[in-house]
């Protein structure tokens, strides 16, 4: 972990509302593993005066790119970062995905939670058999599509809410039906709140291995301001930043 | 060469940067960074004798130039931290300060009596910000008859400096300074965090479900002068500044104000390296202002 001084190399908007982001940053990159993240100061000034966090979406040393939504003030003055500005980024933060050999690994993402497991599936696929749902609300939502094609995939199952391309439903809808007609060992997934709910009732008892990947308000990234608390099933809060980001799915109270 | 140490009367500090508790963890989270050693010393996380969930999240929320937190003092308990401060004494020899905290005054003073008999704690800080469930909630810091008498009770059962920190959200902070001061306090901090409020338009709900959080951050920082002034003031006892410390020049205006030293605490959410760039740029300032030493300085203010 460290606080690095950085450069962004490109800053290129993908469409209306994605940017990505490559940066040279020589130690993140190296020290980096699949389902870590790094906190972003995205202004010199005070305001917004938080670091904003991103899953790295791949690291190839010297580089890291950062694949982000642009959602409030501070993903939008990330966005407008040009080729060969400084940017202070802190990490490689959180823990990893768990290494897994011949398996049949089902990634579920879903939105922008397509982001680490994007990386993990580069990891994972040199060794395992890899499927991959992924939910967007319609085509234009849909990211890295050209890149995912070329992934090393067993199967891709693609949805949007409006049936735009893939199947016309949710990541969720046929879930059940994926891991039984695959023999799926393990899932991991990544994607907003409603999503994790709807995949914790339909999948949380099945023989599957389930990991989650979690999003949360935070405001350190390293353990120290307990901002980014979720409870478990014990009644016990967990931080995202350092016992996560990936949790075992039945560890958390949904 | 310039002097940067700080002199609070029962210690000397090899410079006037303290962090502030709850925001420098339990100090080894910062071993990446930096050093301990070039602290002038640290405060850890407040403590009760039993270990605590904290709050229901959300737990924090992003204000122009500030930052509202309500974390509720998450903590491992009294015993467990004892375990911890062994074994941060073995990686540092700054001086180690402990933030005690109570849900009621016999909580107080139990933790105060754990912790003054380890060697390695330096000194106690007094949290009187906390709730207090005998009183209705209403925290010590809001009355100056509480103050006294606690800060005196703890006292009693100490050898060890006492810092007590006060909060700003009461009517007249140098009266709670002075009754400090009586009940035996041996330097003040200030300033803990302004109580505010933040909503939330679309589900037309409070952001917090214990409705208001403490706002910190540069946002405070004239707030928290002004406050320090006042007790710099009526007291006699060396008073510690807090209050979105962001630089070395902020460090200088507050010990222009009379701060004897300073605590920084939301930088280091922030930018985890900031007491070094701190500690350098009160270097590079006093000697670029032909400044030898704090003492110069010290509330030299021209009125």
């Amino acid at each position: 972990m460290k606080e690095e001084r950085c450069f962004v190399k490109e800053n290129k908007k993908i469409n209306e509302n994605y940017s990505l982001m490559k940066i040279k940053s020589e130690y993140i990159s190296k020290n980096s593993k699949p389902g870590n993240f790094v906190m972003v100061k995205v202004s010199e000034t005070f305001d917004p005066l938080l670091r904003r966090p991103f899953g790295i979406m791949k690291s190839e040393p010297p580089f890291i790119w950062l694949y982000f939504e642009v959602v409030g003030k501070g993903t939008k003055l990330l966005s407008n970062f040009k080729k060969n500005d400084k940017i202070s980024i802190l990490g490689p933060l959180g823990n990893s995905l768990p290494e897994f050999k011949n398996k049949k690994i089902l990634m579920i993402a879903g939105g922008r939670g397509i982001v680490p497991i994007f990386c993990s599936v580069h990891t994972y696929s040199q060794h395992n058999n890899i499927f991959l749902a992924y939910g967007a609300k319609s085509e234009k939502d849909l990211n890295l599509y050209e890149e995912i094609k070329s992934m090393k995939l067993k199967k891709l199952f693609l949805y949007t809410d409006d049936g735009s391309v893939g199947k016309k439903g949710f990541v969720t809808s046929d879930i059940k039906k994926i891991i039984n007609n695959n023999n799926i060992d393990i899932t991991i997934s990544c994607g907003p709140e409603s999503m994790f709910k709807t995949l914790v009732k339909k999948i949380e008892h099945i023989r599957t291995k389930n990991y989650v990947s979690m999003e949360a308000l935070m405001g350190c990234g390293f353990g120290i301001c307990h901002s980014c608390a979720v409870k478990t099933k014990n009644g016990d809060y967990k931080q995202v930043c350092t016992d996560g980001p990936i949790f075992k799915m039945e560890d958390i109270k949904w | 060469m310039v002097d940067l140490s700080s002199d609070l009367g029962f210690i000397k500090l090899k410079n006037p940067v303290i962090t502030a508790s709850g925001t420098f963890g339990y100090a080894e989270e910062f071993q990446d960074f930096f050093n301990l050693d070039i602290l002038g010393a640290f405060v850890l996380k407040g403590i009760y004798k039993d270990p605590k969930p904290g709050n229901s999240p959300p737990r924090i929320h992003e204000t122009a130039s500030g930052l509202l937190n309500s974390i509720g003092l998450p903590g491992p308990g009294a015993k467990e931290l004892q375990k911890i401060v062994k074994k941060i004494h073995k990686l540092t020899k700054t001086p180690i300060i402990i933030n005690v905290c109570g849900d009621t005054d016999e909580e107080y003073i139990e933790v105060a009596e754990i912790f003054d008999k380890m060697d390695e704690v330096t000194m106690l800080e007094l949290n009187i910000s906390c709730p207090n469930i005998k009183m209705g909630g209403k925290c010590p810091a809001q009355d100056e008859k509480h103050t006294y008498k606690l800060v005196n009770q703890i006292k009693h059962i100490t050898s060890k400096p006492l810092i007590v920190k006060l909060s700003p959200n009461v009517n007249d902070i140098s009266s709670i300074a002075i009754s400090a001061e009586e009940g035996g306090a041996d330097c003040i901090s200030l300033v803990n965090t302004f109580l505010g409020m933040a909503v939330d338009l679309d589900s037309k709900k409070p952001v917090f479900k214990n409705l208001f959080a403490g706002l910190s951050g540069p946002a405070i920082k004239p707030l928290a002068l002004k406050l320090i002034w006042e007790v710099v003031q009526s007291v006699h006892i060396p008073v510690i500044g807090i209050g979105g410390i962001f630089s070395g020049k902020d460090v200088l205006e507050f010990i222009l104000t009379g701060a004897s030293a300073v605590q920084i605490g939301t930088i280091n959410i922030v930018e985890p390296s900031a007491s070094v760039r701190i500690i350098k740029e009160i270097e590079d300032i006093m000697i670029k202002s032909n400044i030898k030493s704090l003492d110069e300085i010290k509330g030299k203010l021209k009125i």
